[in-house]
């Protein structure tokens, strides 16, 4: 008798809870659909369905923003970001946590305690610091400023990781004739790939969608913006035509959100195990 | 003798080739700054001039002997983070708790509540500020309900829940995936006994799954502070400040201060205040967590 009471309570449960998952997802929805609508459709009914699907926004978008280029912007910085935030960290991590001395802890300290910072009490000195090392006004440039600004996270999740490594391992490859480098990227590094995963997601996540940085650094010419600056400024000029706001929002979120629904799996599962670990 | 030198010199040498290129590039991108932010923090400068002058702790005695943006942003930011703390962590415990029952939909569920988070929070307050601007209208007419016919981004009291709210909407599937992990290290057998042993949903709840969630709550609590502290993207691009410059944080005042008003020492100044309160205040959050956490 209580199970059927249960079931019959737990589909009424599943039912809501959609219905809630719908209605969170609603605002999106309608996002999309009003990319869709012309100017006068969106005055008159923000709600309705396109009356036909019309694309011209999106080619309006594309043309006025240089929708490829943004794209190749966006990918080269969290490229270049991402590979070096990786490198670095990975390799700095795994030798503060196998040395023993004071001066390890000291360094891995120095190496964690940004994380505290916040970057508007530095952002003015940081656009100096990268106009003296030629680093603004490119995507390159843009790219390697995010080594150092993603890098404390990223060493402190390897070092509690690779702290979990028996140093046996070490010591067997060291005795058969591996030390440096090719110990690090043949034995440790393979060993580090699940931590490796959660450290890409979080800063893919983060450095192509981030704005404050972007906005500083490579705002002046259109030929350095990214997607997310793109469609800020964009909306600003465009305040009441709704339609290609919308549409600008979709473009700049759009590869995002496919990259979420074929990762899908792995994103959750590498937030779960960088946010839990760390 | 010299060929133990030799290794201690070699194993030296690779511990600066690992370790040098991370130092350098969190050097570049924090302590220099950060060094420099102090130096400015005592000057006057308007960021043109060559020289800025040097002013000793003129700045921060301005700022708090009465600059009524700097208190009206920062009394913003801990009404915000407190509120933002509390509600996006109870949410997400009821909801993971809600989303841990093997329910057919479950991996649906997680994804649809995980989207927001993954889009740009400046994107996020453009897509509500439509909504709010707009689709509110549609809504209204179609349902005659009177929430829909508030102006909810243009009066100060509700332009603040707009931001609280669209916020929560944005990273609570982060939140949300945190503690539905941490619910999966709750053994299913203490469970088990307390509902041998007549405890209630409630009561089990209270007593077995809230206790050993501590260490994900730790982290969720420390995560929610430092991201409420520096609110800034969602505002700018929702509300711009306004109504009335009701809705400035400290960082979006200090970004007005340094980027539009060109009074770069005196911004500076209030970055490194900024910089002291979430010193502060994390390192007592995580004490404070970490203690219970033990005692639990």
């Amino acid at each position: 008798m209580t199970t059927k009471h249960n079931k019959a309570g737990k589909i009424i449960l599943e039912v809501i809870l959609v219905l809630l998952s719908l209605l969170f997802l609603y605002p999106l929805f309608l996002t999309i659909i009003n990319s869709l609508k012309s100017f006068g459709e969106v005055m008159t009914d923000v709600i309705a369905l396109p009356q036909k699907l019309t694309f011209s926004n999106y080619a309006y978008v594309w043309e006025f923003i240089n929708y490829p280029r943004l794209f190749l912007n966006n990918f080269i910085i969290t490229g270049v970001g991402l590979l070096g935030i990786v490198f670095i960290s990975s390799i700095a991590a795994y030798k503060l946590a196998r040395t023993k001395t004071r001066w390890s802890g000291v360094l891995y300290f120095l190496c964690i305690m940004p994380m505290l910072i916040p970057f508007q009490s530095i952002m003015l000195t940081v656009l100096q610091t990268a106009k003296n090392l030629n680093l603004s006004e490119s995507t390159w440039g843009l790219g390697l400023l995010y080594w150092g600004f993603g890098a404390p996270l990223a060493v402190f999740i390897y070092h509690g990781f690779v702290k979990g490594i028996p140093t046996e391992i070490d010591e067997s490859a060291t005795i058969d004739g591996a030390s440096g480098f090719r110990l690090f990227f043949s034995v440790i590094f393979p060993l580090l790939k699940s931590v490796t995963t959660t450290i890409v997601i979080i800063d893919v996540m983060w450095i192509w969608n981030d704005f404050l940085l972007p906005l500083l650094m490579v705002n002046g010419s259109p030929e350095t913006k990214t997607l997310t600056l793109a469609a800020y400024t964009f909306v600003g000029q465009y305040t009441s035509d709704w339609q290609y706001a919308m549409t600008a929002m979709v473009m700049a979120v759009l590869p995002s959100i496919v990259v979420f629904i074929f990762l899908q799996k792995y994103i959750v599962k590498g937030v779960v195990a960088g946010a839990v670990k760390g | 003798m010299l060929k133990t030198l030799g290794k201690q010199w070699r194993e030296k040498f690779e511990f600066g080739i690992f370790t040098l290129p991370v130092l350098i590039c969190i050097a570049v991108a924090f302590y220099i700054p950060f060094a420099m932010t102090i130096r400015y923090s005592m000057t006057k400068w308007n960021g043109i001039s060559k020289h800025p002058k040097f002013v000793g702790l003129d700045n921060f005695k301005q700022i708090f002997s009465g600059d009524t943006n700097f208190s009206d942003a920062a009394w913003f930011t801990i009404k915000y983070a407190v509120l933002y703390i509390v509600i996006v962590n109870v949410l997400a415990i009821l909801l993971a708790v809600l989303l841990d029952m093997k329910l057919r939909s479950t991996s649906w569920l997680r994804a649809a509540f995980f989207i927001p988070y993954i889009l740009s929070l400046v994107i996020v307050g453009f897509i509500w500020k439509f909504i709010f601007m707009q689709g509110f209208n549609s809504l209204g007419e179609s349902t005659g309900w009177a929430i829909f016919d508030l102006s909810w981004l243009g009066t100060p009291g509700l332009a603040f829940i707009s931001i609280l709210g669209v916020s929560i909407w944005q990273s609570i599937g982060f939140y949300l995936v945190i503690y539905i992990a941490g619910l999966q290290s709750v053994p299913e057998d203490l469970k088990e006994a307390a509902t041998v042993d007549g405890a209630g949903p409630l009561r089990r709840f209270f007593s077995i799954t809230l206790p050993l969630l501590a260490p994900s709550i730790t982290i969720s609590v420390f995560m929610a502070l430092t991201n409420s502290i520096k609110v800034f993207d969602v505002i700018l691009s929702l509300t711009g400040g306004g109504p009335g410059g009701t809705t400035y944080s400290i960082a979006y005042d200090i970004y007005r201060d340094t980027f539009q008003n060109n009074l770069y020492g005196y911004g500076t100044a209030k970055a490194l205040i900024l910089f002291l309160a979430v010193l502060v205040v994390t390192i007592i959050q995580l004490t404070v967590f970490k203690r219970r956490e033990v005692e639990a």
